[in-house]
């Protein structure tokens, strides 16, 4: 109902009507029913009414009763000068009643700040009726300039030269910093003072200022809650951050708070509101309460700014509140740059897609405004963390946008039917253009190593040209090299590798693989000659007696024999073979795999292994053709018997199997094999951590990424301190690989510590008990396999801007 | 919270400002005095003691805070003199 028809509403209702020829008695009845209610304007009303029809004692009791429930409501409503002047009026018409309306009178009196009255009573009253008076005074004294000023006491009265001594130092302490012994005045004042609560509000305000807040605290438990200054306690305790904002509070408290805190209790307000508005998605609340903060942040130091942007994002975000209010409400420029690399950070995590949009678009608003530059550092970190934030496997790329392959999406990004930000090796050329770091090379590699593997040799070159001293493009271009078997490029490769760092591992391990790689290329080259000479030169090299290398080598022997069809020296070797593996699964293992590569036929296994065996056999396996470098194909029967038999595995074989398990594509083996062995305490923790971490990485979901990051920096810790410096570097790579796929990190609601920050060990022990309880198994993204032709599906809509249409409506309204 | 903004940091200050900032800002709380504000110190230093990382954050950052609320913590507690006046205004009020 309108405020205006509400009004007229009542005063048509009207007061009660007054009964006609009523007695003494039906009058009081109805004053009092009337006072009852708190209809104290009619109760006077009605009195007057009964005094005018029957005068007489009883009436002017009962009008006087109505008066002063009159001037009780208007002291209470703060009306303190009418409610004096009405009981000015009832002492005058109602002598008799002079007595019970004097305290009032005294009372609107302090009340409206006039305290002459009753000062001059005190400065002649007896020590009883002082005490009372001073009493009084004690609740109503709220400036002690009122006893300064006063005329009614002599200006000899102690008390006027105490509340002298009190409002100079009150001004003091609220204007600056007091000098030691300022406060000694305060002393003299005793404890029963009308100024005492005084004395304890000033040492509580120079402490406050001091900051010791114990001493606050102290003097302000001191202060009577309903004397004078009572009411600056809770201000005092607000303050001091004991108490939350209040919506009551009154605009007095609200200035002084606001300028004492140099506006920090304003925005606690605000936050508070705010947070509150979010948690039960009041949007307009929460808009408002926005609207509150910006402005106090603009004179803020402008990360504030933007840790404040981010965070009402994020929280906007997470109750799935719409974004166009909040973004109009947070910067007029709908392409303000922080605003949308902030919003694309916001939901990179649910809507990779979005993101790259968002990204894109920040990227031309940024370049455009001057704020990121159109080459360098800064722009291929973007671009590179675009490029980062497409799925993992190609595969789901191409589901996504409804292509068949690589191709087919490239085709529609020409046709211009998908944005170009949907180019991944694009994101990737621009960056290197950006700027051709090592980084941004390594990801142009990875990223067509496995869609044109020429193009990544090409790129592995130009990094190789652009960084003469890096190690990993020419470790990229010996594997390329040996695989397409030219071993004298990867040998030449090698000595230019040697001479950048000799004691690479990697480097270390090509030179007698790639002269395996030669004596293996002789063999099928049908050199057999050759071949045994290069076999005789590699039994000389110390990497022969290193693990099962022998037993390769007998078995490259073996083919050789095979292809000579030398009968006696096959039996001699497979006997020779048998004898020096000791390990049935080994040694067909190691024999199907040779003759595989060289297309002949593998012997029958050697009978059914033990369990044990099994476990033995697959680590060495592991182990060999990892080092070798060699491919290995372990049927998925005996990976599933490796899986049950890990309990009796040593801590060795479980760390083979590891990595085996990483190597063949396997990481549910290398997950269950970390299991084991991060059930067991001992110096392989920190690898079999890694492993952990690795084995997590290829699996899918945020939570097993986010245990990976925990797991590889609980490993890269622990390998630290063991001086494992392989295991480090690993643990590191994995991280900033990681890192490199989801920049969004920080931005996780349950945001992880961030990976480059060193784990506590209270965090290393945290992970290690958390991997040790896990039970279920993660399900693991598929490995590199030939790609099946995926049947065609029906069209759909793509799932891009889905839940952000909104958004991105609105954004494209100035276009 | 940002670590520009625990430095008191512009977001274009290079190695030689975060260093002088990260002095101060110790000195101010030093590990014995304020070990949980030097701990905030030296998270916001190490985040920001290299180009490659203040880029990073740059780009990439600031991450939003747990709460809202947390903001709050960016704002120094400041107690300022501001005379007799507002608080015996306060005091005027309550008599009413």
């Amino acid at each position: 109902m309108p405020k205006r028809q509400k009004h007229k509403h009542q005063r048509a209702k009207g007061p009660p009507q007054p009964p006609h020829d009523l007695g003494p008695e039906a009058w009081r009845a109805h004053v009092e029913a009337l006072l009852a209610r708190g209809q104290t304007r009619d109760a006077v009303e009605a009195a007057k009414q009964c005094l005018k029809q029957a005068p007489g004692p009883e009436a002017e009791a009962l009008a006087v009763e109505a008066y002063q429930a009159r001037i009780q409501a208007l002291m209470t409503s703060g009306m303190h000068q009418e409610a004096r002047a009405l009981a000015m009026l009832v002492s005058d018409r109602f002598p008799a009643a002079q007595a019970r309306v004097a305290p009032f009178i005294r009372q609107s009196e302090l009340a409206a700040g006039n305290f002459e009255s009753l000062l001059a009573e005190l400065s002649a009253a007896t020590p009883s009726r002082r005490r009372e008076l001073e009493a009084v005074l004690t609740r109503t004294l709220h400036d002690p300039a009122v006893l300064v000023d006063s005329t009614a006491l002599p200006g000899d009265h102690p008390l006027k030269r105490t509340a002298m001594a009190v409002r100079d130092l009150f001004s003091a302490v609220t204007t600056g910093p007091l000098p030691d012994g300022a406060l000694a005045a305060l002393d003299e004042i005793s404890r029963h003072s009308p100024l005492a609560p005084w004395k304890l509000l000033i040492r509580a305000l120079d402490a406050f200022y001091r900051g010791a807040d114990a001493s606050v605290r102290a003097n302000l438990d001191g202060i009577p809650p309903d004397s004078g200054p009572g009411r600056l306690v809770p201000v005092l305790r607000r303050l001091l951050g004991e108490s939350k904002p209040t919506e009551e509070q009154s605009v007095a408290v609200a200035l002084l708070l606001d300028k004492v805190s140099g506006g920090r209790t304003v925005i606690e307000g605000h936050l508070t509101q705010l947070t509150h508005a979010l948690n039960v998605r009041d949007v307009r609340a929460a808009l408002a309460a926005v609207q509150a903060v910006l402005p106090r942040l603009e004179s803020a130091p402008s990360g504030l700014r933007l840790t404040f942007l981010a965070t009402i994002l994020h929280h906007w975000h997470r109750q799935n509140l719409p974004p166009p209010a909040l973004m109009r409400v947070l910067s007029r420029n709908k392409r303000d740059p922080d605003l949308v690399r902030l919003m694309a950070l916001t939901i990179e995590r649910p809507d990779w897609s979005d993101a790259l949009v968002l990204w894109d678009e920040y990227v031309t608003a940024a370049v455009a405004g001057g704020s990121l530059p159109a080459q360098g550092p800064a722009l291929a970190r973007v671009l590179l963390h675009m490029a980062a934030l497409f799925p993992s496997d190609a595969e789901e790329v191409w589901e996504f946008f409804d292509v068949e392959s690589e191709e087919d999406l490239q085709r529609q990004i020409r046709a211009g039917q998908l944005p170009a930000c949907f180019d991944r090796g694009g994101l990737l050329e621009r960056a290197r253009q950006a700027d051709p770091d090592p980084q941004v090379f390594g990801a142009l590699v990875a990223h067509f190593s496995q869609r044109q593997p020429k193009r990544a040799e090409a790129e592995a070159e130009a990094w190789r040209r652009a960084h003469p001293q890096d190690l990993e493009p020419l470790l990229y271009l010996i594997r390329g090299a040996e695989s397409r078997g030219a071993v004298r490029k990867a040998l030449n490769l090698l000595a230019e590798a040697e001479s950048i760092n000799r004691v690479h591992p990697e480097v270390r391990q090509s030179r007698f693989r790639l002269l395996l790689a030669g004596a293996e290329r002789r063999i099928k080259e049908g050199k057999l000659a050759l071949a045994l000479t290069d076999l005789d030169r590699l039994e000389q090299e110390p990497r022969a007696a290193e693990g099962d290398h022998r037993a390769y080598l007998l078995a490259l022997r073996w083919v050789v024999a095979r292809k000579a069809a030398d009968a006696p020296t096959i039996a001699q070797l497979e006997q020779t073979l048998e004898t020096t593996v000791g390990n049935p699964t080994l040694h067909h293992l190691i024999l199907e795999a040779v003759a595989g590569s060289f297309a002949i036929e593998a012997p029958k296994p050697l009978g059914s292994p033990s369990q044990v065996e099994v476990i033995e056999g697959l680590a060495r396996g592991f182990d060999l053709f990892r080092a070798l470098n060699r491919r290995l194909s372990v049927p998925p029967a005996l990976l599933a018997q490796a899986e049950k038999g890990l309990k009796t595995a040593s801590v060795a074989q479980l760390y083979a199997l590891c990595t085996g398990g990483l190597w063949v594509g396997h990481p549910a083996l290398t997950y269950a094999a970390s299991s084991q062995g991060l059930a067991r305490d001992g110096s392989l923790m920190p690898r079999f951590l890694l492993a952990r971490g690795q084995a997590l990485k290829a699996a899918t979901g945020i939570e097993a990424r986010e245990r990976a990051q925990q797991c590889l920096r609980a490993a890269r810790e622990l390998a630290g301190r063991a001086r494992d410096m392989e295991t480090v570097r690993e643990a590191a790579a994995a991280l900033q690989a990681l890192s490199a796929e989801g920049w969004f990190n920080p931005w996780m609601w349950d945001s992880p510590a961030p990976s480059d920050s060193p784990a506590t060990q209270e965090e290393i022990q945290r992970t290690i008990n958390a991997e040790r309880r896990r039970r279920a198994t993660p399900r693991f993204v598929r490995g590199i396999e030939p790609r099946r032709r995926r049947q065609v599906k029906p069209a759909r809509r793509r799932s891009m801007r889905g839940m952000f249409e909104d958004l991105f409506t609105w954004m494209e309204g100035t276009r | 919270m940002n670590p520009f903004t625990v430095l008191g940091l512009e977001e274009t200050a290079d190695d030689e400002a975060v260093r002088a900032a990260y002095l101060s800002a110790v000195r101010k709380s030093p590990p014995d005095r304020d070990p949980e504000g030097f701990r905030r110190i030296r998270e916001a230093y190490e985040a920001l003691r290299d180009h490659e990382r203040r880029l990073a954050l740059r780009l990439f950052g600031p991450p939003p805070l747990e709460h809202v609320e947390e903001l709050l913590d960016a704002f120094p507690t400041e107690r300022r003199y501001v005379g007799p006046g507002l608080w015996l205004n306060v005091l005027r009020e309550g008599r009413r």
